[in-house]
């Protein structure tokens, strides 16, 4: 069984062919890194999952997607992400709500909690899964511009958090965050473990090194190596994984 | 060779500067003569000049345009709510949905209404409305200014949702909320001051209007009236009528009409300006 199964995944996004047959496997309650080069398609893979592709203008999906029990690319997208947390490459907080109503949102949308307490104790858990808690503990209610960038991107784990889901997408968490705050991150993500599947994207070897259990090598819209970590870090079998690896590409 | 760099660039400035000043000299000259004018009619008529009626021709003291006021106040209230809700969803519409055929059919209609002489407007409803009712009215005069208002805040509202970043979107499509959860909770909110700027907007443009209100508010003037069936008078109206009178009396009244309505324009448009600064997003 697998939170994640792509067979012969293609995407178009108009006349252009972004995913190329597409097939990976993410077992449950394991860290999945995707890493590729720019424009590999990253990004456009981890939409497919919770169907947020269905946004983009003109965006075509073939092939076979199961995400936990669900039939993906025919199932209702709005039931479908009420199970996939998503924290974007660039932090999106939303501006006119404060940090605790950031990550209160989601938590009432998806019926996480029932009163006021509950909510409390969602967001706080959440929070401090993202290990962003003791920072913000004295300013829930300050708005999230007046947080720096790592913070943010935190914040917006705990948003995604707060929906207690069974899959989580992280798109390059931590690619505008300092080391210090990326570690932290890197700690969060391993913790969760536990509780969720997590399919990340990340451009450093080094984070995939230390979080990854799985890695799929994504070069041009195609998979071109995946396997377990180790196996992969040390025996690179393709050249683009050798380059990826040595942060040539 | 540097000193003749910096004297061009002190030129450049002190001409920019002249222009600028050449530039709206005109409109501080009017928007300053208007004040002069008009507040001394104002002060002449003090309090009154609020809630009296206007004077007879031949009459020494100024009165009042009290149902000007009430008159542009009533048909203000009935149109805005109407070309804001119809506008809103109109925005919506065509944001949300930008390839449906309707969303395409009202982006299409939305310029050409904008354009509309607001004369003719005015004939439309008077065969609309004035015709079927057998009399003027408040309700015919806001009709008149609810369509010359839509397309105004149908463009300044698509306007707002459309600048909202497609990111926050996707953060709200992502914590699975739904497709009216999205508009309601985010892009909405978001959007929130450029959306009150284009009431704003709309509420200065349906104030100052005149000519769709010709041939549908009928000019009522001898008492003050908030029924929407009744005739009405309005601001700009009464203006307009007044200061093409021969009477001495009605100019001065119209001087003061005049100020108190660039008042509230001027009052306007420093608001969206406070809304503007006000906090950051
Ligand atoms: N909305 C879109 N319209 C057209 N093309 C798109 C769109 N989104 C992505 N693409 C194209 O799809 C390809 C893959 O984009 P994607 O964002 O998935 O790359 P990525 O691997 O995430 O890159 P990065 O590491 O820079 O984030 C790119 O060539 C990009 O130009
Ligand atoms: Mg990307």
């Amino acid at each position: 069984m697998f939170a994640v199964e792509m067979n012969n995944v293609s995407v178009y996004i108009g006349d252009r062919q972004i995913l190329k047959e597409v097939t990976l496997r993410t077992p449950y309650n394991t860290v999945f890194v995707i890493m590729g080069p720019s424009g590999s398609g990253k990004t456009t893979l981890l939409r497919v999952i919770n169907r947020l592709i269905d946004l983009v203008e003109g965006a075509r999906v073939e092939g076979f997607v199961k995400v936990l029990n669900f039939d993906a690319l025919h199932s209702d997208p709005y039931e479908l992400r009420k199970y996939i947390g998503m924290v974007f490459q660039v932090p999106n907080p939303f501006p006119h709500l404060t940090i605790y109503e950031n990550v209160a949102v989601a938590a009432k949308i998806n019926g996480v909690a029932k009163s006021k307490r509950e909510l409390d104790e969602v967001v706080k858990w959440a929070l401090e899964k993202a290990m962003l808690w003791d920072e913000v503990k004295d300013r829930l209610y300050d708005h999230p511009h007046k947080l720096s960038g790592g913070q943010r991107q935190r914040l917006c784990l705990a948003r995604a958090l707060a929906m207690k889901p069974r899959l989580l997408l992280l798109d390059e968490p931590t690619a505008n965050i300092d080391p210090v705050n990326a570690r932290k991150l890197e700690e969060a993500i391993v913790s969760l473990k536990d509780e969720v599947t997590v399919v990340m994207v990340t451009h450093s070897p080094h984070q995939a090194a230390r979080v990854a259990d799985y890695v799929a090598v994504l070069y041009d819209g195609r998979v071109v190596e995946q396997g377990p970590a180790q196996q992969l870090f040390l025996r690179p079998s393709t050249e683009i994984a050798q380059k990826l690896l040595r942060g040539e590409i | 060779m540097y000193s003749w760099r910096k004297l061009r660039e002190k030129l450049f400035t002190c001409l920019i500067i002249a222009l600028s000043v050449l530039a709206i000299a005109p409109v501080l000259h009017i928007i300053l003569t208007v004040f002069v004018n008009g507040f001394a009619v104002i002060a002449k008529a003090g309090t009154s000049f609020f809630t009296d009626l206007p004077p007879t021709p031949l009459s020494k003291d100024v009165g009042g345009i009290a149902p000007s006021i009430a008159g542009t106040l009533l048909m203000t209230a009935i149109s805005l709510p109407i070309a804001v809700t119809l506008g809103l969803f109109a925005a919506i519409l065509t944001a949300e949905f930008p390839s449906n055929p309707l969303s395409l059919a009202v982006d299409a209609i939305a310029k050409p209404l904008a354009s509309i002489p607001t004369i003719a407007v005015s004939m439309i409803v008077y065969t609309l409305v004035v015709v079927p009712m057998k009399s003027f009215s408040a309700l015919a005069g806001a009709v008149a200014l609810a369509v010359i208002a839509l397309p105004y805040t149908y463009t300044y509202f698509s306007t707002a949702l459309r600048s909202v970043p497609s990111v926050y979107r996707e953060a709200a499509f992502a914590i699975a909320m739904s497709r009216w959860g999205a508009v309601v909770r985010v892009l909405i909110p978001v959007a929130r001051k450029a959306l009150t700027t284009g009431v704003l907007m709309t509420v200065a443009r349906v104030m100052g209007e005149t000519a769709a209100l010709l041939f549908t508010a009928g000019r009522f003037r001898t008492g003050v009236s908030f029924s929407p069936t009744a005739p009405a008078d309005a601001i700009p109206l009464l203006i307009f009528d007044y200061i093409l009178s021969p009477y001495a009396v009605w100019h001065q009244v119209a001087w003061g009409a005049t100020a108190l309505l660039l008042l509230a324009y001027l009052m306007v448009f420093l608001a969206t300006k406070l809304i503007v600064k006000e906090v950051r997003l």
